[in-house]
């Protein structure tokens, strides 16, 4: 069990991975992805959300893929906000509020970029009222790609950054859903495979919105093992972005959607509610967030 | 009945006459026939060698098993345990060679290619994760951080204090000892784990490449909704076999036996177990080249004509082509007991053939031309082979009784092998020997004859020169054992060759000197057989599979001895209830039950793992490593909580520990390697234990489901039903067996008679291997209906023929010396031939076929004493008359003989 090396990548994988793309024309695949992961860097800023992470077993019924079972439905709120001189480091914190037995647990994450300097990482167990610290340590070495709150997205699934771990090409124009979308293809470099499950990632970009509609997930021997699918596809803030993403595993037909259900950008969050405090003082937590609640409209 | 078989004796003799008639459009059909089987054959051949795979799909411990696997995966790991050759796996040195190894196997890509010639780069594909002490951590809570750190450091400490330091810290993490690294420090392990049924069957395509399908509205709209009755697709997951084991086992072991200079290594688990079972099919398909060998060389020998080897080596080999070809074509998969069945299929065709040729030799030598010799010879042992076919495929086919597929597979195969040996002697064999037939007596000498008269013309010193010479190049060649066992064979032969008719002729005087004495001494045989056929310990053991000098008994018997062991129980629990495995009373017992299997059986049980361990460990980590908190909380909420953090860490640790509803898991239970009798006994206990443990616990959950499954369940219950199968079958194949014979030879008192000497042969393994405590396992069980098929025919030919001179001379004494005389040389030969060449098998690796080889081999070399000896003593004794009137029953051989 490596909880806590893991759980660290936890806190930012969320944060950087699902805001939307800037629009733009470059041809080459690198260039799309590029544009799209600074896109997402730059739209991280001073954020709240709400959201909700279901997860099911999948069938199809009358072809629509459905939930088979009752999904298990966790509901989140996460705050982030950038810091440094490029605005490239980001605190967060991420608040459980269900289902009940999970209620308060709460992580907060601070990322560097800068790879010298140890990302951090606190999680909050409200059962038993404990703050712990988790060392990063040796995070970077042979990950085992992490799961986001035990679904079926994986820190591997969400992180998109470090571009130039991949080889990617441009393969072609197509269409997904009757969107016009790139056909971007990723081949980690031999460094990136030792961390990887995946051979190959095969992104579908919107060409307009620079939205990743869908995405397909190789494993060794070339088989799809994950597709995600982006649907929801809105202008927030002046920023396309998809609200609803489903991951579907292929193997074990089973299913997590992650509902951005509340996105806010460009909020004021005060310095001091991106600390220990906001994990264990719950009165001190709800004032805060009321606050942030109040700038929503 | 003596109509019936005059009739059938008519028909006999005019078969080879029909048949030739029709020679081309017979050998035409029959060669398109081969062609088709041979595709078969080469095509849809596919072997399952798994202990599933002898259990029904319906049975309970398969369906266990199944849905055990369904719900947490299987777990095809090998288990590299390896000792240092400094005898300390905590050295710089040690440590340092497993950091390098277990690079080398997470980071094969990275390897220099040309280092390895010979590796199947593509087979390292399937590891997925390796473990070992070089990469294992250790969680800390140190102040108010969660730390998990490497136990050991990527730089190794120089100094003697650090590394003492760090065995120590070792030694004191609960969860490793004895999984990862002994307690003594002279053991380790490397973990490999692979891909291994989990890889989706070929041209498996999910649901959600259909084309239009899409998601559900609902996850636009924010708004999950289920389907209880949308379609699941299965998923189908690729069958392993044997030799994707093998490849892959020999991709593995040529990386980290490159380290062999440092370390000695002993592999352990399915896939190095499964490599290592190729190489004894390998190593059979060399005692089997051998035992062809043996066959045809004696064959030549035997009847000194090149026709007379080819052509029953060309009828068994159809017989086995049709016999296989046929299985194929209706079954999906076959066992490695079609090796058996081939066996048998040798046996009994070698035997029908060679006493269709004796005859036909023995009539040529009286001066008959080809055509009339061969009729006289199918008509002289037609109904006796008729009779052989179907005590044999009577006798094998009982095992079709058994509940275990492979064995019933087996049953039919057999059976209908042994038919089809009748059918090519009566159709094909006529043919082969019309083509090309030996030579008559006055034509001119064969190469086996010209070869005989040189070596008799050639002087003694000279003759022991030459067989020094053979001796010692059979020594260098086959090794001390199996080329003292060819010494042995052309010894043997050469003395039945030169001596035979001596032998033949002395047997009657010397059974008419002591009858009553050879009947003491056969039915203290028979009596000492009962008796140690009643100590006898029915036991399947792996570690006793294969020879002690085995590397994989080593290996199992060095993990038994100093890890948690080799073999694995699981225990399945089901709730019933979603989130039921957060259940605080539930978790205790689960502790508990897992306590009691430590504390009450050390000696079986290894070490036991489930969420249970998990709940504790993260409980005293979150509350600064106080071993106060090593424990199941009270509160279910808390329980859930710990079990978030390992959730996120490792979700697919998580699922197969538990489902995702939380409302099944299982406890692991590793246990030493025990003999299936044992592990029946520890079954039972657990059974017990679980009961007592969660009894309580039923008002909570009222549908509460604990099984017992895993490996060591399946192995339990295939013993024992191989057990309580076989011991019927066996006992309604002597039934069967007998009343055919008596109902060919007309006589009650005749038809009891012939069994006893089949009798002995049959308990003849069994009795030794109760007195010499070998305990009797699935593959050796199934040698007595075997044994009894085979040894039953010499029996049988014995018999007819006595009876039909009988018949003819009215005088037992003519009837019975004509018996030995006749029958005699064709028994001699058959026996000399199957029990030389099964003799063979003995040298095998894998037990079971050399216990097949063995007991089958002194079983049919015990039944041909039992024809020359037991039988004529019985007879005199006796005096049978088989319902033939007007008999003459003096005997006296020993006056005609003087």
């Amino acid at each position: 069990m490596k909880l806590k090396s893991t759980l660290g990548i936890i806190g930012t994988a969320l944060l950087v991975t699902f805001f939307p793309h800037a629009s733009g024309q470059e041809l080459t695949g690198f260039e799309i992805m590029k544009r799209s992961d600074d896109a997402v860097r730059s739209t991280n800023d001073s954020s709240f959300i709400r959201m909700q992470l279901s997860s099911c077993k999948f069938g199809v019924t009358q072809g629509r893929i459905t939930c088979a079972e009752r999904a298990r439905v966790k509901s989140l709120e996460s705050v982030a906000k950038n810091y440094g001189p490029e605005l490239k480091d980001t605190k967060s914190v991420t608040i459980t509020l269900e289902p009940a037995a999970e209620r308060g647990i709460a992580m907060l994450s601070y990322a560097y970029e800068d790879s010298e300097r140890d990302n951090e990482t606190w999680l909050y167990l409200s059962a038993m009222g404990r703050v712990k610290r988790i060392a990063a340590g040796n995070s970077e070495e042979e990950t085992e790609p992490a799961s986001l709150f035990g679904s079926e997205f994986t820190t591997e699934d969400t992180d998109t950054g470090k571009l130039e771990e991949y080889t990617i090409n441009l393969l072609g124009e197509t269409t997904q859903g009757n969107r016009d979308v790139w056909q971007v293809e990723m081949i980690p470099s031999a460094d990136r495979a030792r961390k990887t499950r995946y051979s190959r990632v095969v992104e579908y970009i919107d060409k307009e919105r620079f939205v990743s509609l869908r995405t397909e997930m190789y494993d060794q021997y070339e088989r799809e093992v994950k597709r995600m699918m982006a649907s929801r596809v809105e202008l927030v803030n002046d920023i396309w972005m998809a609200r609803s993403l489903t991951i579907m595993n292929l193997v074990t037909n089973r299913l997590s959607n992650m509902a951005f259900v509340e996105i806010y950008t460009d909020l004021n969050i005060e310095d001091d509610f991106l600390t220990q405090r906001t994990l264990t003082d719950a009165a001190y937590r709800e004032t805060e967030l009321e606050k942030l609640r109040s700038q929503l409209n | 009945m003596d109509r019936i078989l005059l009739s059938l004796t008519d028909i006999f003799a005019k078969a080879p006459d029909y048949v030739l008639n029709f020679k081309k459009r017979v050998l035409l059909g029959l060669t398109v026939i081969s062609l088709f089987m041979l595709y078969g054959i080469f095509t849809l051949t596919s072997f399952d060698m798994s202990t599933d795979s002898f259990l029904a799909e319906e049975d309970p411990a398969t369906v266990a098993l199944d849905e055990f696997r369904r719900q947490f995966g299987g777990d095809d790991s090998v288990f590299i345990i390896y000792t240092p050759k400094d005898g300390n796996v905590f050295s710089s040195a040690s440590l340092s060679t497993v950091q390098q190894i277990t690079d080398d196997l997470s980071n094969w890509e990275d390897l220099d290619r040309d280092n390895y010639p010979d590796v199947d780069w593509e087979q390292l594909n399937h590891i997925r994760r390796v473990q070992s002490l070089a990469n294992i951590r250790v969680q800390e809570s140190v102040g108010d951080t969660l730390r998990s750190d490497r136990l050991v450091p990527r730089e190794l400490p120089t100094d003697q204090g650090s590394l003492e330091t760090l065995k120590v810290r070792a030694l004191d993490q609960q969860d490793y000892v004895s999984a990862f690294y002994s307690e003594d420090g002279r053991y380790a392990a490397i973990l490999v784990q692979t891909d291994f049924g989990t890889i989706p069957v070929e041209g498996y395509e999910p649901v959600v490449n259909i084309d239009g399908i899409e998601l559900d509205d609902g996850f636009a709209n924010f708004d999950l909704s289920f389907d209880e009755n949308a379609v699941v697709q299965e998923v189908e997951f690729q069958d392993t076999d044997q030799l994707a084991y093998f490849s892959f086992d020999t991709a593995l072991r040529a990386v980290y036996e490159n380290y062999s200079d440092e370390f000695e290594f002993y592999p352990v688990g399915t896939p190095s177990m499964m490599g290592q079972m190729q190489d004894v099919l390998n190593q059979m398909a060399v005692l089997g080249t051998l035992m062809v060998l043996i066959f045809s060389m004696l064959l030549w020998i035997f009847f000194r004509s090149a026709s007379a080897l080819w052509w029953p080596m060309v009828t068994i080999a159809l017989s086995v082509v049709w016999m296989w070809g046929i299985t194929v074509w209706l079954v999906d998969a076959i066992s490695s007991m079609i090796a058996l069945t081939v066996l048998l299929v040798f046996a009994v065709g070698i035997a029908d053939c060679v006493h269709v040729m004796s005859a036909y030799f023995s009539f040529r030598r009286d001066g008959e031309e080809h055509y009339s010799a061969l009729s006289h010879a199918y008509k002289k042992v037609g109904i006796a082979i008729l009779l052989t076919t179907i005590t044999t495929a009577a006798g094998v086919s009982v095992l079709a009784t058994s509940n275990l597929e492979p064995i019933k597979v087996f049953a039919w195969m057999s059976s209908f092998g042994v038919f089809l040996a009748f059918f090519f002697t009566i159709v094909l064999l006529p043919i082969l020997l019309d083509l090309w037939h030996p030579k008559a007596i006055h034509e001119k000498n064969s190469l086996a004859d010209k070869l005989g008269a040189r070596w008799t013309s050639i002087k003694n010193k000279r003759k022991l020169s030459i067989s020094i010479v053979v001796g010692i190049l059979l020594l260098a060649s086959l090794g001390v054992l199996v080329g003292a066992f060819m010494i042995f064979v052309i010894a043997l032969t050469y003395w039945i060759v030169n001596s035979q008719r001596e032998i033949l002729a002395r047997v009657p005087s010397l059974v008419q000197g002591s009858p009553y004495l050879i009947l003491v001494l056969f039915a203290s045989m028979f009596a000492l057989c009962i008796y140690g056929a009643t100590k006898i310990n029915i036991d399947t053991n792996i570690a006793e599979m294969f020879k002690a000098d085995h590397p994989l008994t080593i290996a199992v018997t060095i993990v038994d001895e100093n890890m948690s062991g080799t073999q694995n129980m699981e225990i399945m629990i089901d709730t019933k209830t979603s989130d039921g495995m957060l259940d605080s009373d539930l978790l205790v017992a689960v502790d508990q039950l897992q306590t009691r299997l430590e504390e009450g059986y050390p000696d079986i049980v290894g070490r036991t793992n489930s969420l249970a361990n998990i709940v504790k460990d993260t409980n005293q980590i979150m509350n600064d490593d106080d071993p106060r908190y090593y424990r199941i909380p009270d509160s279910g909420q808390e329980i859930s909580q710990l079990l978030y953090l390992f959730n996120s860490a490792n979700p697919e640790d998580r699922r197969n520990l538990v489902s995702d509803d939380y409302s099944r898991s299982h406890i692991s239970v590793t246990a030493r390697n025990l003999g299936s009798y044992e592990y029946k006994e520890f079954f039972d206990d657990v059974a017990l234990d679980v009961e007592q443990t969660f009894g309580e616990l039923e008002s909570t959950f009222p549908g509460l489901d604990i099984n017992l499954t895993g490996t060591m369940a399946t192995l339990m219950v295939m013993a024992d039903e191989i057990a309580q199968s076989q011991f019927n079958s066996f006992a309604l194949a002597l039934l069967i067996v007998s009343l055919i014979m008596i109902i060919t030879l007309g006589s009650f008192k005749g038809g009891i008679m012939g069994m006893i000497p089949n009798a002995i042969p049959a308990f003849l393994a069994f009795g030794l291997m109760g007195l010499f405590a070998i305990p009797l396992d699935t593959d050796t069980l199934l040698i007595a209906p075997i044994i009894l098929g085979i040894a039953v025919d010499d029996t049988i030919h014995f018999m007819t023929h006595y009876r039909v001179e009988l018949s003819r001379t009215r005088s037992i004494a003519s009837a019975l010396e004509s018996a030995i005389k006749e029958v005699g040389q064709a028994v001699m030969f058959t026996t000399m031939i199957i029990g030389l060449g099964f003799a063979v098998l003995s040298f095998s690796d894998y037990l079971g076929m050399a216990k097949v080889g063995f007991f089958g081999s002194m079983a049919i070399f015990v039944a041909l004493l039992c024809d020359l000896f037991l039988i004529p003593a019985m007879i005199i004794i006796f005096k049978p008359t088989f319902g033939v009137k007007n008999v003459n029953t003096s005997i006296n051989f020993r006056e005609a003989i003087a």
